[in-house]
């Protein structure tokens, strides 16, 4: 039932004076971990914001765990764990009050989970979060949402900013959190590497729209790049799901989308290699497509 | 009223407690100064506005305009709250934050002006009026803050309510139901004065009430 999704998202806009997001349409299943990517400027932020009740939508359905949002938020928030890459805490408390104030709001707050993730990101409750690096921030806030153990996690670029250690310890930490399969995540990101670690589901989101989404495995199996080395002057043949051409005289590279080993058969023995590409390909691959598709 | 907006409320009581502490601590202090003479009572005059008016701006600024500057209003936004229930939490816990040390600066006035034999007491009721001026002041100032979002605009609501101030006492003070009862042994409450009193209060109910009636319209929070 739609209703009681963690995210379900239908038709959804959102105009400012620079960007819009467009009809956007998205699901969060439970138990799902979803990567959100997309270029700086794609309306990541703003999805996540619509998510949490923070902007309202000008058209479409947003409902989180079964709350309509914004309306609702008061309600839905009590079980989401909400953390941005630019949130901080109040800088003239320390980290022990700010555990405090989240445990007498969170009856279902976990201090020895707490604790655990205190040591885990090497966190002192004395510490003022003024006197917080960015790192230490993201791992603080991160301690607040995760303790609280909520139903839906949404992470706004938690790994932006962070040193590779850092980066290190809070995908582990999420990695921990994806063992409970009743809890959903979803996680925006500009950086595939990290979405490919963890989400098994990932949406492209590129200039307001969603470009593609699909499961992280069926992203990494469909797309393939293919050389083909033709008689010079020869044009490749048309193929399904063809994304990009490039060619150099007698060779050229084909990024399909919805490869299958029928394909291959098709193209013959021009076939020189089958690359598989990474999800940073098929990102940068999928964004340019969309591009090319909406130029006038 | 809800239990998250009350420990939200504490929260802001919690944050600004040494703001609080200062303005009580200064203010007292320069009402106590004005006892001394009257070049200490011209100083400790200057003292006690300027700490009753320099503390509600600190509330205002770093209660509100630093929160939202520095995305740890992100952090409070993502606690199970409504808009409407953060700005309630907001105007009720900084107002108490303002209204304890206010109570400390105008019971301190009082006091001096009804143990000095140099001060008249006809003095009280325009530390009275006084007062509510600046509780009223610092109302507005709290209300732009929360309704505007760039700093240029809320400097700009900071100067016109500190203009405000010198204004007022000028303007009241010569107010013949005012003006002429000053050197009186004893207060005068006449109708001027109830009049300023009460216009204070609509003043202060006014400015509580806007960021509450915008925040339940307002679509975008962040």
């Amino acid at each position: 039932m739609s209703t009681s999704k963690p995210i379900h998202m239908r038709g959804v806009c959102k105009s400012f004076r620079y960007f819009s997001l467009h009809d956007l349409d998205l699901d969060l299943e439970p138990g799902e971990v979803m990567g959100l990517v997309g270029p700086n400027g794609a309306g990541k932020s703003t999805t996540i914001r619509l998510a949490m009740g923070l902007l309202a939508a000008d058209r479409g359905e947003v409902r989180v765990l079964g709350h309509p949002m914004p309306q609702d938020q008061a309600q839905a928030k009590r079980d989401i764990g909400y953390v941005s890459a630019d949130m901080r805490l109040l800088p003239n408390a320390s980290l022990g009050w700010h555990m405090r104030l989240v445990a007498s709001l969170y009856p279902d707050w976990d201090e020895a989970y707490a604790r655990t993730l205190l040591s885990h990101f090497n966190l002192h409750p004395g510490q003022s979060a003024r006197s917080l690096s960015l790192g230490e921030q993201t791992k603080a806030a991160l301690l607040l949402a995760l303790a609280r153990r909520p139903r839906l996690l949404i992470l706004d670029e938690p790994t932006t900013g962070l040193d590779p250690v850092a980066r290190h310890e809070v995908l582990s930490q999420l990695m921990e959190v994806m063992l409970d399969d009743r809890r959903a995540i979803l996680f925006s990101s500009h950086n595939t590497a990290d979405v490919e670690r963890i989400c098994d589901r990932i949406t492209f989101i590129d200039r307001g729209r969603v470009v593609a989404s699909d499961d992280t495995g069926r992203f990494l199996d469909s797309w393939r790049r293919i050389e083909l080395e033709l008689a010079p002057g020869s044009e490749p043949p048309t193929v399904p799901g063809l994304v990009a051409h490039t060619g150099d005289g007698s060779f050229h590279a084909l990024t399909v989308r919805q490869f299958d080993e029928s394909l291959l058969e098709q193209l013959g023995p021009d076939v020189r290699g089958v690359q598989r590409m990474s999800l940073e390909e098929i990102f940068v691959a999928s964004v340019m497509q969309h591009r090319q598709e909406r130029r006038p | 009223m809800n239990p998250v907006t009350r420990t939200l409320i504490a929260k802001e009581l919690y944050l600004h407690r040494w703001t609080m502490l200062g303005m009580a601590v200064a203010a007292a202090l320069a009402a106590g100064l004005c006892a001394f003479g009257r070049l200490a009572f011209n100083v400790g005059a200057i003292a006690w506005i300027t700490a009753v008016i320099a503390g509600g701006v600190m509330l205002a600024i770093y209660g509100v305009g630093q929160e939202r500057r520095d995305n740890s209003l992100q952090f409070v936004l993502s606690l199970p709250i409504s808009p409407r229930q953060y700005v309630l939490a907001k105007l009720a816990g900084l107002l108490l934050a303002y209204l304890l040390p206010w109570l400390v600066a105008a019971g301190s006035a009082a006091l001096l002006v009804v143990l000095s034999t140099a001060i008249p007491d006809g003095m009280l009721a325009y530390v009275a009026v006084l007062s509510g001026f600046l509780l009223a002041n610092f109302g507005v100032v709290l209300a732009g803050a929360l309704l505007v979002r760039s700093e240029g605009a809320m400097t700009a609501v900071i100067i016109v309510t500190n203009m405000g101030v010198s204004i007022f006492m000028f303007v009241v003070g010569a107010l013949p139901g005012i003006r002429d009862h000053l050197g009186d042994p004893a207060p005068v409450w006449n109708t001027t004065i109830l009049a300023v009193l009460l216009a204070e209060a609509l003043v202060l109910a006014s400015a509580l009430l806007l960021p509450l009636l915008s925040a339940a319209r307002r679509r975008d929070f962040l």
